[in-house]
């Protein structure tokens, strides 16, 4: 796989030059983790979007799922955190098995039923006091461990652990998408009988898809436990865990695979250090008027319109 | 090799392919002629998968087609295209032949796409954009290329030559006679005229209204009362 210089700078920066200078100041690396959580979920949204053609409503299904396995694991167990996470992952895979029969609903039926699975699984985990707390929920869920002297559950430690999962959800969704499946999931968008005429098992293909984007919004939902040490149901499946990444994901670019991310960085950070002060309540109104515009002007989102920008700037030159 | 039993395709109270029996045996070319909605294409679905039988069976070197799965049909060596050119949207011509031939077969062979780019002439357009990109004599070229790189056994042509001027004809019927050598595989092909059908085909099966009235050489079915009746009407032939 090849790496641009920019994509090693970037990457330079964000693990030595974001921890030196701005590690310091928590109020600033907690706006930043929390701006790569709802980036990590914007990704896994989106890769279900532009791979599968799928629109969900309902990942917040697979964060709140992510959360309890992990958390439930750590505390009930005795699971080592960093472990229970990846588990976290494999249990919002086991959830999405049973969204499975609606993978063959189309655009806004499968939007909503997977709505109504996120809606299942809060309930369930308000119900299942024994197990999950009830809706009193469950506290201090274990932090993350110190590993070779270095503490892991700081500011800067949890924002090193959760930009090592962004890498490795980059690295992958840039795997998959050039794989043979991957070539076959764009052709599917719009040529889907096409593809199944040659010999694609689409719904498999689609099912592969739900897995992926499954597990990934998973680990970041275990992440996030672990992260701030505290859950309960209204919490873990609110709907503002797949609102606020869709907007991401839509603003920065849902059909690029850094889109989402730097949509979601950019979102929420410039949301919350500029418009909160400017407008502290109400101030998302901004945000609403700015997706409408990028929708207007860049239908493609934020990366397409950079992209454009710079070719413009080498033709000029 | 293709096999149908008394195939029946019902769509709510219209009965678009009625009780149908035809065969296509290995290396033949079978043309399926008959008026506009005589079920043609009906029939093509109903093989490759995209339409379920109401009746009837379909069996492909005697394996039940109604027990396989749309996508394990093409691996077992049916290919087809669409009379409506349907490229895979967002890929090249060339990642449109790589996805066929890695589901349709199972694995990548480079070569066999370069094969198969030349032998379609669609080698100079190999890197454009599918669907945006060609023009129609090339997109039916594509639909062809698409069902060659699955390695088929048996060929499903919709109406290939639809919609080409006369040199654009002349040169794809060559390609589908050379194609049937060269590939060793059986065609069975819908098509509106009688010239085309007699040239290329060993058998000619006519549908009407769904169902089949005449099946044998073309000699002989387009001398055939009942045919010339069902045809003079809705063809120009």
């Amino acid at each position: 796989m090849k790496m641009s210089k920019t994509g090693l700078a970037v990457i330079f920066a964000a693990y030595v030059l974001v921890p030196l200078l701005l590690g310091s100041n928590s109020y600033v690396m907690s706006l930043i983790v929390a701006a790569m959580i709802i980036g990590g979920i914007a990704l896994a949204w989106a890769l279900l979007g532009n791979l599968g053609g799928m629109v969900s409503f309902g990942h917040s299904a697979f964060f709140g799922v992510g959360a309890y396995v992990s958390a439930i694991l750590t505390m009930k167990a005795g699971v080592p955190v960093l472990a229970a996470m990846l588990l976290g992952g494999v249990g919002a895979v086991v959830a999405s098995l049973a969204m499975l029969p609606v993978l063959r609903l189309r655009g806004p039926y499968f939007a909503l039923a997977i709505l109504a699975y996120a809606h299942i699984f809060k309930i369930l985990a308000t119900e299942w006091t024994s197990v999950t707390g009830g809706s009193a929920g469950l506290a201090s869920v274990p932090r993350f461990p110190t590993l070779m002297g270095f503490d892991l559950s700081s500011k800067t430690g949890s924002y090193l652990i959760v930009l090592s999962l962004l890498l490795v959800f980059i690295a992958a969704y840039r795997v998959i998408r050039s794989s043979h499946y991957g070539i076959a999931l764009r052709a599917m968008h719009d040529s889907e009988d096409a593809t199944r005429v040659v010999g694609v098992n689409s719904t498999l293909l689609k099912a592969l898809m739900l897995f992926v984007s499954a597990f990934m919004t998973g680990v970041i939902g275990a992440f996030n436990v672990h992260y701030i040490n505290f859950l309960e149901p209204d919490y873990a499946f609110s709907g503002l865990w797949v609102t606020l990444p869709i907007v991401a994901a839509i603003f920065g670019g849902y059909r690029t695979i850094l889109g989402p991310l730097v949509g979601a960085v950019t979102v929420y950070l410039v949301d919350q250090l500029i418009f909160k002060n400017l407008i502290p309540s109400g101030h998302q109104l901004i945000l609403g008027a700015l997706l409408v515009a990028m929708i207007i002007f860049s239908p493609g989102g934020l990366m397409p319109l950079l992209r454009k920008g710079t070719r413009r700037k080498h033709a000029a030159a | 090799m293709l096999r149908l039993e008394d195939l029946s395709v019902r769509f709510g109270g219209l009965t678009a392919v009625n009780t149908v029996s035809l065969s296509v045996g290995t290396h033949e070319v079978v043309g399926l002629v008959g008026p506009n909605g005589a079920g043609k294409t009906t029939l093509f679905n109903a093989v490759s998968g995209l339409v379920k039988p109401s009746s009837g069976r379909i069996l492909f070197d005697s394996t039940d087609m109604l027990r396989t799965p749309l996508h394990r049909r093409a691996r077992m060596g049916i290919g087809r295209t669409f009379q409506i050119p349907q490229p895979m949207h967002e890929l090249t011509v060339r990642e449109n032949l790589i996805v066929a031939q890695r589901f349709g077969t199972g694995a990548v062979d480079a070569r066999k796409i370069d094969e198969v780019l030349e032998f379609t002439g669609l080698t100079d357009k190999a890197e454009r954009h599918a669907a945006t990109e060609l023009a129609l004599t090339e997109l039916k070229a594509l639909e062809v290329a698409k069902a060659l790189a699955t390695n088929p056994k048996l060929l499903m042509l919709d109406e290939v030559l639809a919609g080409l001027e006369t040199n654009g004809k002349r040169r794809f019927m060559g390609m589908l006679k050379e194609l049937h050598e060269k590939f060793a595989v059986g065609i069975l092909i819908i098509e509106h005229d009688i010239e085309t059908i007699s040239n290329l085909c060993h058998r000619v099966a006519v549908l009407n209204f769904g169902e089949l009235i005449a099946d044998g050489t073309p000699d002989k079915v387009f001398r055939d009362p009942e045919v010339i009746k069902s045809y003079t009407g809705a063809s120009d032939a």
